[in-house]
């Protein structure tokens, strides 16, 4: 089965080009069983894959084809199969599947539809090799390609100015990532020749070659910039709440299953490397734990119900980065795919939010949608419940232990952790009482037309409502149970550190503050938003509400002063001088072209003449330079 | 050898259907026919042949190996792809179509004999038998009078470089006393005599007058935009091949261990190609003429295949010869489809025939060596050959800077198509077989641009 990995980026491959060749002619409904039978095929593959993977529990290289060859380069096209990547692969045809299926009735208004699907396989195409890749190479093919199709995507609706700006400021802040990668890609293969993972790991347990430390921070923390791109840190974060202008079954896949994802798989596929590099790691820590207080201060005050959902993304990315940096990479999977979970069921809950509403999406007018759609209710309040970590749920599990973790590492990195975890509680009740309970408060137009979303809407919810459930006990924590299931099917793969020995007491205390604080948040959002009056923001609500002035800022001091020296270049440098010596060669091209055209007679006596000449000069040179 | 005697009894079977056949589109089916044949005899030398072992005929005259015969092979496919492509337009030409085919399949029979030859006999002998033909395939249009004072000046300056040839075998043979290239080897670098190096030189000069390399290529521009442009073609494609090969199998094998002796030579003659290929193609008002010209240019980068004494030198004359003759006779399949042959020609294309201008653009960012098409593969590989001889250095810095210079003539073409106002004539309306062809020849230009090894796979 494992040989057979291929097939798993092969159909999104083929859905893509399908779609993506006769998108203009084919109907809607073929465009999006094509596009969601693809995905469907990927995911039963990697299921077999995935219990393969299980029961032997070790690596295979699947080697395609030779990819370069070159000197003494050589990167072959090779898929790595193994525990962190079957399992990625699960989550991302899973979850991808389930949004595909929804994406079928929610874009079914559309007229891109079938360019829609086509954009989503490419994207799913581009995850999965990102994370099958063998070496660093095939992963930053699949890196770039899911930055092009995140900018399609984000872009879909193009003639909305705001929104192909949004896509364009992914991109660019991607790309700045995408430099740090790249040239972290270069050190590595510089330093030790080769871009495989299996070769790169080796060498590095081996010792062969001899580097100092600062060589392993400076590869581990611009493999780590390229991360920040990637998965939303500060101070790259900006473009994620932006990317909302994509349709909300796109915000689901790139917050949940795909993209955001990518530099977490990337650090922890690199764990060998991190483990060596203890500057890069008190960075990653510190980065995640700003990242995840900064981002939830933001959604405590965003109206618009899918920025709040976009800002708890970030900040729960920063938990992921968190436990990255302490050393306990498979939490941070862990938390990955408890988080796809639950953050896939709150967008797609959010979506059928927005289609009831007939696109509205300021929760300042929504208000009491439970009586109307129960499902998409109690569906979100499960996701609600997951994120804000109540026992029982997923998220409970895998943020506990980072907390754990942090705690084990630093007392004050739990504290902050605490502090941003009861944050979420509370912006993620204030959103949920605030669309699902009390009186609507739109219009009444709107009002009329409130209802449930069709089964492919509800359908995906339900599943998903149940994976945010059950996902988490997948790993229990270490007072409950001594075999926590994740761990020990990622150990072979992933190198951890952090390991926390406590007694059985700290971690019931830990637990138990965590939770409570939680609790007590739900009760405070609950309290605060039972009879919700919206008063313009002042003081720091009104500074949290514009997200920290930080576009403002990045536009004051990076966007601007650019374009100015931009203009500058591009009057003097630019007009005068590149300009001045590029047309100034192609003049004296085209001036000699002109002469040498000349020689160019049509008389043959004249053609043997110069024939003659060039002999007695070849000889000239053959005869007496050489000798 | 199978491969030399079906070219002939093709190339006869052809001159007689020229009595009997009466339709010209009977005539291009057989030809189709007959080419179909000869790949597959081509294909069944490609199994026969062993690895290793060359096999040797007439006194060791030939010695064909495994690598001549894929040789052989691939080309017989560039020409089966042109007469499939082109067929239509030859058959036009004039009222002999059969015999306008035969003289194809003898140029063919001189490129398996170039591919393969041992003997100075045997080159002298494939090297006419090559270009005899052409001229008569030059002059073939007999009403225009372009046509047949290209043929004419075709024929003389050909007849002087025969001469010059004969004269430098003759001086070789006075050196050593042998005819057989493989004795050549016998001849020492640094006590070369007279003798063996003006044999060398002259033979050169006589080599490159055949692959239109300058100071000798004044021939080409007229020839090449006075012959009907579906023989150009051919004539600058495949029949141009042969020559290199016999030009590579010379040098590699008979001259290879003194290329301290001409090397700087053939890297003026080289050096002067590039230059004049490139900066007069720009010049150029009509689209035909420019292609002759830059076949000249394109010639100037086979020539680093010649210059380079390796093993990656042999793969890349193949995937050249192959890239550049494929892309060509796209080209020139599309050329032909037009009335007016200059660049305003193009104005409008891709509004009117969009299927024609993309191809046309893929053929043409091919040529200029745009990567992932095979044009990129082929000047990376002879290029490659070249910097691994080490002090070829400038030559090479040399060739990229005059590539960046082909770039502008050929992107005035994709300009012209996409980026122009106007309402381009066509000769005959584009079918459905035309487009399924032409993006055929598309799709080779780009496999060989990203799976060079499957060229190569002998």
């Amino acid at each position: 089965m494992t040989q057979l990995v291929y097939l798993v980026p092969l159909f999104p491959l083929i859905g893509f080009l399908i779609n993506g060749i006769f998108w203009r002619k084919m109907p809607k409904t073929a465009g999006g069983v094509i596009g969601t039978l693809t995905i469907l095929a990927s995911f039963i593959v990697s299921l077999g894959i995935f219990f393969e993977v299980k029961n032997s529990g070790t690596a295979t290289m699947v080697h395609l084809f030779d990819f370069i060859n070159s000197g003494k380069l050589s990167i072959p096209f090779t898929f790595q199969v193994d525990a962190l990547s079957s399992l990625f692969l699960l989550i991302i045809t899973g979850v991808g599947f389930l949004i595909h299926v929804y994406s079928t009735s929610y874009m079914h208004e559309d007229e891109g539809m079938v360019k829609y699907f086509a954009y989503l396989n490419l994207f799913i195409f581009s995850m999965l090799l990102l994370v099958l890749g063998g070496n660093y190479l095939i992963m930053f093919i699949g890196w770039e390609g899911v930055g092009l199709c995140s900018y399609l995507l984000i872009g879909f609706w193009f003639k909305n100015r705001d929104y192909t700006n949004a896509a364009k400021k992914a991109f660019v802040m991607n790309r700045i990532g995408d430099l740090g990668f790249l040239v972290g890609m270069l050190l590595i293969l510089y330093t030790y020749g080769t871009l495989s993972y299996q070769d790169f790991f080796g060498q590095l347990k081996g010792g062969q070659v001899i580097v100092s430390t600062s060589t392993y921070n400076w590869i581990a923390i611009c493999l780590f910039i390229g991360a920040m791109g990637k998965s939303a840190q500060i101070p790259l974060y900006t473009w994620l709440p932006d990317a909302m202008a994509g349709p909300t079954p796109v915000s689901a896949l790139i917050h949940a299953a795909t993209m955001v994802t990518a530099g977490i798989y990337m650090i922890a596929r690199s764990s060998a490397l991190y483990n060596l590099a203890p500057m890069a790691q008190t960075l990653i820590t510190w980065i995640g734990l700003a990242t995840a207080i900064v981002a939830a201060t933001i959604a405590m005050k965003q109206y618009d119900i899918k920025k709040v959902l976009a800002y708890s993304t970030v900040s729960q990315l920063g938990f992921m980065f968190l436990a990255l940096g302490v050393g306990a990479y498979t939490t941070a999977v862990f938390h990955v795919m408890t988080h796809a979970f639950f953050k896939a069921l709150l967008f797609l809950g959010a979506g059928s939010v927005i289609h009831a509403m007939g696109g509205e999406q300021d929760l300042r007018l929504m208000g009491g949608l439970g009586k109307k759609m129960r499902i998409t209710q109690i569906t979100f309040l499960i996701g609600c419940l997951a994120i804000s970590g109540i026992p029982g749920f997923s998220g409970f599990f895998s943020k506990d232990e980072i907390l754990a973790m942090a705690y084990a590492h630093d007392p004050i990195l739990y504290y902050l952790g605490v502090f941003a975890a009861m944050m979420t509680a509370f912006y993620m009740f204030r959103l949920y009482f605030l669309a699902f309970t009390g009186i609507f408060r739109g219009t009444h137009d709107q009002e009329h037309h409130l209802h449930e979303s069709p089964w492919a809407i509800t359908i995906p919810l339900i599943i998903l409502a149940i994976l945010s459930v059950v996902g988490g006990y997948v790993g229990l924590p270490a007072v409950i149970s001594e075999h926590h299931a994740l761990a020990s099917y990622l150990a072979p793969v992933v190198a951890n550190t952090g390991e926390h020995h406590m007694l059985a007491g700290t971690e019931w205390m830990l637990m138990g503050i965590s939770v409570s604080v939680s609790v007590l948040m739900i009760i405070v959002a609950y309290v605060r938003n039972k009879k919700p009056a919206f008063a313009p923001n002042t003081g720091v609500a009104k500074f949290l509400e514009n997200k920290w002035y930080v576009d403002e800022l990045y536009d004051a001091v990076i966007v601007r002063p650019i374009g100015a020296i931009s203009r500058l270049l591009d009057r003097f440098a630019e007009r005068a001088g590149i300009d001045g010596i590029v047309n100034g060669v192609g003049k004296l091209v085209g001036w000699g072209g002109d002469r040498v055209r000349l020689l160019q007679s049509g008389q043959v006596g004249f053609y043997i003449f110069v024939m003659v000449l060039g002999i007695i000069a070849l000889f000239t040179l053959g005869f007496f330079w050489i000798r | 050898m199978k491969a030399i005697i079906a070219a002939t009894i093709s190339g006869v079977i052809l001159m007689f259907a020229g009595i009997l056949v009466k339709e010209k589109k009977n005539a291009v089916t057989l030809a189709v026919i007959l080419l179909l044949a000869l790949l597959g005899v081509n294909i069944y030398e490609v199994v026969s042949t062993p690895a290793a072992a060359p096999q040797a005929f007439f006194n060791n005259m030939l010695r064909i190996d495994r690598y001549a015969v894929w040789f052989n092979t691939l080309l017989t496919g560039c020409t089966l792809l042109y007469v499939l492509l082109i067929g239509k337009e030859i058959a036009k030409v004039g009222s002999h179509v059969a015999e306008y085919f035969a003289l194809i399949c003898f140029i063919l029979c001189g490129l398996y004999i170039l591919s393969g030859y041992n003997n100075m006999l045997m080159l002298f002998l494939g090297i006419e038998i090559i270009s005899i033909p052409q001229y008569i395939l030059a002059g073939s249009d007999k009403k225009n009078l372009k046509s047949s004072e290209a043929s004419l000046k075709y024929f003389l300056m050909g007849a002087f470089s025969t001469g010059i040839l004969l004269m430098g075998i003759t001086l070789l043979y006075g050196a050593t006393g042998s005819f057989y290239i493989t004795n050549f080897t016998f001849l020492q670098a640094d006590s070369l005599n007279v003798l063996a190096l003006a044999g060398i030189i002259l033979v050169m000069i006589a080599l490159s007058f055949k692959v239109s390399a300058a100071p000798f290529h004044m021939w080409t521009p007229d020839v090449y935009d006075g012959a009907p442009t579906a023989f150009t073609a051919f004539m600058a494609t495949v029949a141009k091949a042969a020559a290199f090969i016999a030009f590579l199998r010379l040098f590699q094998v008979a001259f290879g261990s003194l290329s301290n002796s001409w090397t700087l030579v053939l890297s003026v003659i080289t050096a002067a190609t590039l230059f004049v290929g490139n900066i007069t193609a720009v010049f150029q008002q009509s689209v035909k003429r420019m292609l002759a010209y830059s076949s000249i240019a394109q010639a100037g980068f086979m020539l680093f295949a010649v210059i380079s004494v390796n093993a990656i030198a042999w793969q890349g004359i193949i995937i050249y010869a192959v890239a550049y003759s494929v892309a060509t006779i796209g080209i020139f399949a599309v050329l032909l489809k037009l009335k007016d042959y200059t660049y305003d020609g193009f104005n409008g294309l891709a509004q009117k025939e969009p299927t024609l201008a993309f191809v046309a653009t893929i053929f043409l960012l091919s040529l200029a060596g745009i990567p992932l098409t095979g044009g990129f593969m082929a000047k990376y590989y002879v290029l490659s050959a070249a910097m691994q001889q080490g002090h070829l250095m400038w030559l090479v810095i040399f060739a990229l800077l005059m590539a960046a210079i082909s770039v502008y003539y050929y992107f005035r073409v994709i300009i012209a198509m996409y980026f122009k106002p106007g309402n381009p004539e066509l000769n005959s309306p584009v079918t459905q077989t035309d487009k399924f062809l032409l993006i055929l020849t598309c799709a080779i230009v780009l496999l060989i641009g990203i799976f060079p090894q499957l060229f190569l796979s002998v």
